[in-house]
């Protein structure tokens, strides 16, 4: 366990330093958040029935940006060898960078969760804990898929363009579960009576693809 | 009977099989290029060995 | 000529065969059913097309995870091969469903439960193709795509799961019928059969395109 923190507090530590993701990752959301303001009328209240929707698409688009880094920051020097080399198991390796990504992810949601309150004239605090609980759930679901795929990719040509294009169908289930959540969430303020099936199929997402994840890593990192 | 239907099964089994036909072409071609490939690299194998 | 080319044409010539009497069958001998007319012949096509896709994503399955456990090249060639194989067979399904669409709902493509779990299935595979042709070295290549192999099934009934609840919310354009009516069912499974023997046929040329692929690159590592 203890080279899980090792190497999700290296993570974060040297993200918070250079910053390099976590600004391009929120400045993108912000500039998701205002072209969809074009192609919806923001205050009228449909935008209100599709919040959750756009707040996840802005999320997941985002997201991709800070776990492409996630593995793609070894590169340099050859750190990756290194990291593999060093006496820490895979399953650490990935909870790490998993733990490091998705507390990077919880930041830039949470900078973007008021910006998003003001801008479409949503009311956040009506639902703010089982909304954070959905956040954390949703987020994970990104994180443990990203970081998977991230390693898979981080060594071939295209990184950046794999990434997306493996990640988003494979997350799909989570997204719709996510959404729905959110948006019965932002419109009535408490969970309804259809959301209780996606609330256990977004936990089941999350259990079964971390569970898979921890399983294959090995094979992914001793390339 | 609807004649517009037939005309519609007509594309649908086309497009299927047209389909597949072009997988198989493009399986063919693949097919022709790496035979090609392996007899060019045996030669040149061949040529340095001797 | 090889073994297995021996195959290839065993199981494409029974295929074909099989192909045209099921074609006669099918199209001249039987009548049209009540409701739809001329156009439901496409399922005669369009359900076993997904039936092999399956099969063939199954195998690829199996075929990667024994990759990863015996570390032998033959089995990623084998899965790639048919995860290729399969994911055509996806797109004809697919193709063929709109072209029924269009006809019975008058739309070319709903999002309903069942269409868009197979879109995901066929984007999720694509995928795969895609990242393969990214990469160069063997091993690595084997490895990756073999994950990747694992997750996407694992994905597969989620999505359908999933897919079905966000749906259901809305009645559906589709009337499920019944059974098939008893004259039709020999045909169907006739032709599941055919494309069963042409998707084993197709699979087995790619595999040897893999394996003439190694084959010419441990050559080129002799000669360079």
């Amino acid at each position: 366990m203890r080279g899980v923190w090792a190497i999700a507090r290296k993570d974060f530590q040297s993200e918070l330093r250079s910053k390099e993701a976590i600004n391009a990752s929120v400045s993108f959301a912000l500039v998701i958040l205002l072209i969809f303001s074009f192609a919806f009328e923001p205050t009228a209240d449909e935008t209100r029935a599709i919040a959750g929707g756009l707040l996840w698409i802005a999320f997941a688009f985002a997201g991709a940006l800070i776990l492409n880094r996630s593995f793609a920051r070894e590169l340099q020097n050859d750190c990756l060898d290194a990291v593999i080399a060093s006496p820490i198991a895979g399953w650490e390796l990935f909870l790490g960078k998993a733990l490091a990504s998705f507390l990077l992810l919880l930041v830039v949601e949470l900078i973007c969760f008021p910006v998003f309150s003001i801008f479409y004239g949503v009311n956040l605090t009506k639902a703010f804990w089982p909304l954070l609980l959905v956040l954390i759930l949703g987020t994970w679901a990104l994180t443990a898929l990203g970081v998977t795929f991230a390693a898979l990719t981080v060594n071939i040509r295209l990184r950046e363009l794999m990434l997306p294009l493996l990640l988003y169908p494979a997350l799909s289930p989570a997204l719709m579960a996510s959404m729905t959540l959110t948006t019965s969430l932002l419109t009535a303020g408490v969970f309804g009576a259809n959301d209780q099936p996606w609330l256990r199929l977004l936990v089941g997402f999350d259990v079964i693809f971390t569970a898979l994840a921890l399983a294959l890593i090995e094979f992914v990192l001793v390339l | 009977m609807d004649k517009r239907n037939f005309l519609y099964l007509f594309y649908g089994l086309t497009l299927a099989w047209g389909l597949l036909a072009a997988y198989l072409f493009i399986l063919m071609q693949r097919s022709r290029k790496l035979r090609a490939e392996v007899d060019r690299v045996k030669r040149m194998v061949g040529d340095n060995e001797r | 000529m090889s073994k297995r080319e021996k195959w290839v044409y065993a199981l494409g010539v029974s295929g074909t065969v099989l192909l045209i009497v099921n074609l006669y069958r099918i199209l001249l001998v039987l009548g049209d059913e009540m409701q739809q007319g001329a156009i439901y012949r496409i399922i005669y096509f369009h359900v076993p097309a997904a039936f092999i896709g399956w099969t063939l994503f199954l195998a690829a399955l199996v075929a990667s995870a024994l990759y990863l456990w015996k570390k032998d090249l033959a089995f990623d060639g084998f899965a790639a091969s048919a995860i290729e194989v399969g994911w055509v067979f996806c797109s004809i399904n697919l193709v063929t469903g709109m072209i029924w669409g269009r006809i019975i709902w008058g739309i070319w493509w709903t999002w309903d439960p069942r269409l868009t779990s197979m879109f995901i299935c066929w984007l999720l595979y694509g995928g795969y193709i895609v990242l393969r042709s990214a990469i160069d070295d063997a091993g690595q290549r084997a490895t990756v795509s073999a994950v990747l192999a694992i997750f996407a099934f694992a994905d597969v009934p989620i999505v359908f799961m999933a897919i079905r609840w966000w749906r259901t919310q809305h009645p559906s354009p589709v009337l499920e019928t019944g059974g098939l009516a008893p004259e039709m069912r020999l045909p169907f499974w006739l032709n599941v059969f055919v494309f069963l023997l042409i998707g084993l046929a197709i699979t087995l040329v790619r595999v040897d395109q893999e394996d003439t692929q190694r084959e010419l690159e441990g050559l080129r590592r002799r000669a360079f």
